[in-house]
């Protein structure tokens, strides 16, 4: 199926404009996002998976293809496996919770309140998006842990230190991590929203909190329920606190399961494939939970009409809105930023924070050129930024087709995406290498080839794909149909549509696509592990393998260098973009689909 | 425009591709020891063959990319802690054995010789061993552990790696068995590793940390970890217990699908030459820190070398090593 795609995509090129084409851009479209969806994520996780009931596939010497349901039953016979679906449940439940609610109100806040510093308060969640999980949740060892920094400050009480090791410290540090996450999904729902629905229903008489309950939030709930879902596909895959917390407080979830079944020689390989499952169920569970639930469409409600909502006056309340908000950014990134650069400049742990102790060793040995921290950061950013663009642009062209399908194939694409969300990166990882270097026919197949960048690339690309449809999908949902109509009874094409009517109204979207993109892969872990290139080792491998070579004050220099790096890059994309598009939105009301117009 | 984006797609894939080929290096060395992309530099600087350093990570996860690659492994040699493994990956004909006349070039000492394995499965290029690390901060001088048995004295405050993400900890519980008797020495653990948040670690790294963070008075850490410690001022100490030690040899072994033997053998008589030597010591981290095996070379100053060993039953090691490592899980992991 994959090399028919190809071959169709070969033949299309040339023919582009053919009417007879037509035909299969319009099938081919759902064909095409199956295609990418199978040979990126599919066949890769089908074959970890497939372990799960066939544990003699990838065995040693020769494998066999029989059926057992062996490895699943151990799971669940297993007092630890079984514990750690249950914890990876309560957790994920828990987090997903309190992120969504805690993102829904810093969104309310900073795009609909008048407090002080708005703008500058509205960039906490991208700052915060920056820093890795296993940083943060590392940086929080640092922190809490009873010889840590906070102890040695003396801010510490030891019992609040003891009981942060275990499941409220987990969803607290979940929670402070994936809240950008909320905010993004919620924020572009929120701006999208307007404000003809509101005033309408003010100039009827209702007050803001009849508004809220009854209109903003009804229209609100799918981007929501979107967040929640996230958020436990986010929790539930997470390896950077199930690693460090949770493993330090003995809370035992799936990921670490997988990763403790898979860094061995031989590989537990039936036991990882059987919590894989489990966990992918898991997730999978809560999505169709959602759609029989919620049986409503969700609304579209970007018209090309909407006006900005205006924001709402909080009078005296202002400052301790500010307040509470300043408190977040405390928690989520000044306290975890603070230990990072605090290790970074000193050079033992144990010494503590005096004087005798500081050192600028670290943060020089990550800065010189031509040493190989140096080169991994560089190596870092190319891959990150080649992935962004690939992952983007594959996604709002895909997003496209399906914007115009049917609901049940949006809901299907959807929900498939999100399942990809809750893919661990190891596992992910590993079926990489089980496709592209043990299956016949991959194996030998020119390009990509496992150990070169490019497997690394289309690693990065499956890892990132899910999420920039996720974002791009949920803009293009909510564009109602009448604005690409009226350009199609124009007699516009399918991609003048998409380039001149389409991506104008949600470009923020693929650029929020992008950045996101970018950003997470500079520090994505695990698959950057199974498919590190034999040119040379990407950041995240170079910061981990001096975490657990015990070098951790070089590897929290790193780790900044490349904080720096990725939010200086993005910093320096967002800025102009988001200056143009205010200077082409504060110009009169003009439709932004104008079909007469070249583009 | 899907199939745009599908060219678009390929183009720059192809473009990568063509910027990073796979495998042009001479040799592709996997390895997760410290002292391995040093020791690989000058080699290259010496004999002008290039080598591609694949460091993924901890040992295990070293090892999970070559169970991953099963019977087609890219590399072409692994440079690993611990012995056990690699014996596993000769039966399973991942590794073929290293020609005998590599081992016959080298003038091992006595502890080397003892560390020879009888298949050739890896030839050895250092060892460590097993030690209580001590936080002088958390322990007082008179009241410092002496032996295995001692630990008990510190129960819910010991450190420990989880033996089945560490091969260096297998040995070392194996050792505590043959050492004490399997009774006993469960016994023994099960008394001093009450804390299961401390006694299943993953990685030297995370013992060190809890051992110098206060969350552990004493740990269980391979020795050259805590010397490294030691050299970078931390305030712990390594005791050697009066039981007696297991050596924990690291080894390079040689695929079995390798298309450059001739290279490898190079670098096997690189490692073990006064240069190969000098090269695996000139580093502060861990694995710098190992007990040289090569007659007329000495260890890092600070590193003990005067240590008293007690020679593992490898066979019956790996008789019991799944059922053990199950009860070690079942008891003190999670």
């Amino acid at each position: 199926m994959v090399l028919n795609n190809r071959n169709a995509a070969a033949g299309g090129v040339g023919f582009g404009r053919l009417p007879r084409l037509t035909a299969l851009f319009r099938y081919g479209g759902p064909a095409a996002v199956y295609a990418v969806f199978g040979l990126l994520i599919g066949l890769p996780l089908a074959l970890v998976l497939l372990q799960a009931v066939m544990p003699g596939l990838f065995a040693v010497g020769r494998g066999d293809w029989f059926l057992s349901l062996a490895p699943l039953a151990r799971v669940f016979a297993s007092p630890a496996m079984a514990g750690s679906v249950l914890h990876s449940l309560v957790l994920g439940l828990l987090a997903a919770f309190t992120t969504t609610a805690l993102g829904g109100a810093f969104a309310v806040l900073v795009q609909r309140c008048d407090i002080p510093l708005r703008r500058t308060v509205s960039l906490l969640p991208w700052l915060v998006f920056l820093t890795p999980s296993y940083l943060k949740a590392l940086a929080w060892v640092l922190l809490m842990s009873s010889g840590g920094y906070l102890a040695q400050l003396g801010i510490l009480p030891p019992s609040l230190g003891a009981s942060f090791f275990g499941l409220a410290g987990l969803v607290f540090v979940h929670t402070l991590s994936l809240f950008p996450l909320a905010v993004f999904i919620i924020g572009s729902a929120l701006a999208g929203l307007g404000s003809e629905l509101e005033d309408a229903a003010r100039l009827s008489g209702a007050g803001p909190l009849r508004i809220w309950l009854r209109v903003n939030g009804p229209l609100l709930a799918p981007a929501i329920v979107l967040s929640f879902i996230a958020t436990f596909a986010e929790v539930l895959s997470d390896f950077g606190l199930a690693s460090t917390i949770a493993r330090m407080s003995n809370f035992g979830v799936l990921t670490y399961g997988i990763y403790a079944a898979a860094s061995d020689y031989p590989v537990d390989f039936p036991a990882a494939g059987a919590q894989a499952l489990v966990l992918l169920a898991l997730v999978l569970l809560v999505v169709v939970a959602d759609r029989l639930l919620r049986r409503r469409a969700d609304p579209h409600l970007i018209s090309g009409r909407a006006k900005p909502a205006r924001l709402y006056d909080l009078g005296a309340w202002r400052w301790p809105a500010l307040t509470v908000a300043l408190i977040v950014a405390l928690l989520a990134l000044i306290l975890p930023l603070g230990a990072i650069a605090a290790r970074a400049l000193t050079s033992t742990l144990g010494n503590g924070l005096v004087f005798s102790n500081f050192t600028l060793s670290n943060i020089g040995a990550a800065l010189s050129p031509d040493t190989p921290a140096n080169d991994g950061l560089l190596r870092s950013l190319f891959y990150a930024a080649l992935t962004a663009v690939i992952a983007s642009v594959m996604a709002l062209l895909l997003s496209a087709q399906l914007g115009r399908s049917n609901p049940v194939m949006r809901t299907t694409v959807l929900g498939l995406s999100l399942g990809a969300v809750a893919i661990p990166g190891i596992v992910l990882g590993f079926g990489y290498i089980l496709v592209w270097n043990r299956l016949p026919g991959f194996r030998d197949w020119p390009f990509p080839q496992y150990g070169a960048a490019s497997l690394l690339v289309m690693g990065y690309v499956a890892a990132a794909l899910p999420y920039c449809l996720v974002v791009i999908l949920s803009a293009i949902g909510q564009l109602a149909p009448s604005l690409t109509d009226a350009a199609r009874l124009h007699g516009i094409g399918a991609l003048r549509r998409l380039v001149s009517v389409t991506l104008p109204l949600i470009l923020l979207s693929v650029v929020t696509a992008f950045l996101l993109t970018f950003i997470r892969t500079v520090f994505e872990l695990p698959i950057s592990q199974m498919l590190i290139p034999q040119s040379g080792p990407p950041a995240p491998t170079l910061i981990l393998k001096l975490f657990s070579h015990d070098r951790d004050g070089l590897a929290c220099a790193i780790a900044l260098a490349a904080m720096a790096a990725a939010g200086g890059t993005a910093a320096l994309i967002w800025y102009p973009l988001n200056r143009a598009l205010a200077f082409g939105r504060s110009r009169p009301p003009t439709t932004p689909a104008r079909p007469g117009e070249p583009s | 425009m899907t199939i745009k984006a599908t060219l678009g797609l390929a183009l720059s894939l192809i473009a990568l591709s063509i910027a990073a080929p796979a495998s042009a290096a001479d040799l592709v060395l996997y390895d997760a020891l410290d002292f391995a992309a040093p020791v690989a530099k000058a080699f290259q600087a010496k004999t002008g063959l290039t080598v591609d350093v694949v460091e993924p990570g901890s040992t295990g996860e070293t090892l999970g990319k070559i169970a991953a690659e099963g019977g087609n492994p890219r590399f072409d040699i692994v440079w690993l802690d611990g012995s056990a493994v690699m014996e596993r990956m000769a039966a399973d004909h991942v590794l073929q054995p290293v020609p005998a006349d590599a081992f016959d070039k080298v003038a091992f000492t006595d502890l080397g010789k003892s560390l020879i394995p009888q298949s050739h499965a890896f030839l050895p290029t250092g060892t460590s061993t097993t030690a209580i690390e001590v936080n002088t901060k958390k322990v007082e001088a008179g009241k410092t552990p002496k032996s295995w048995a001692d630990l008990q004295g510190f129960a819910g405050s010991v450190a420990a790696k989880d033996p089945n993400l560490s091969g260096p900890a297998y040995q070392w519980l194996a050792g505590i068995f043959q050492t004490n008797g399997v009774d006993a020495g469960k016994a023994l653990l099960t008394k001093t590793l009450t804390n299961k948040s401390l006694s299943g670690l993953s990685s030297g790294g995370k013992v060190n940390k809890a051992v110098l963070t206060g969350d552990a008075a004493v740990g269980i850490n391979q020795d050259s970890a805590i010397f490294s410690k030691i050299a970078a001022g931390e305030p712990v100490v390594a005791v050697y217990p009066s039981e007696g030690s297991v050596s924990l040899p690291q080894g390079l072994g040689i695929s079995a699908k390798t298309q450059h033997m001739d290279a490898a053998r190079k670098f096997i008589e690189f490692v073990t030459s006064a240069e190969g030597q000098a090269a695996m010591q000139n580093g502060d981290d861990t694995d710098f820190f190992f007990i040289p095996i090569i007659k007329g070379v000495n260890a890092k100053p600070g590193r003990e070398t005067n240590i008293t060993y007690t020679h593992l039953d490898d066979q019956l090691a790996s008789a019991h090593e799944t059922e053990w490592k199950q009860w070690y899980k079942d008891n003190f992991v999670q």
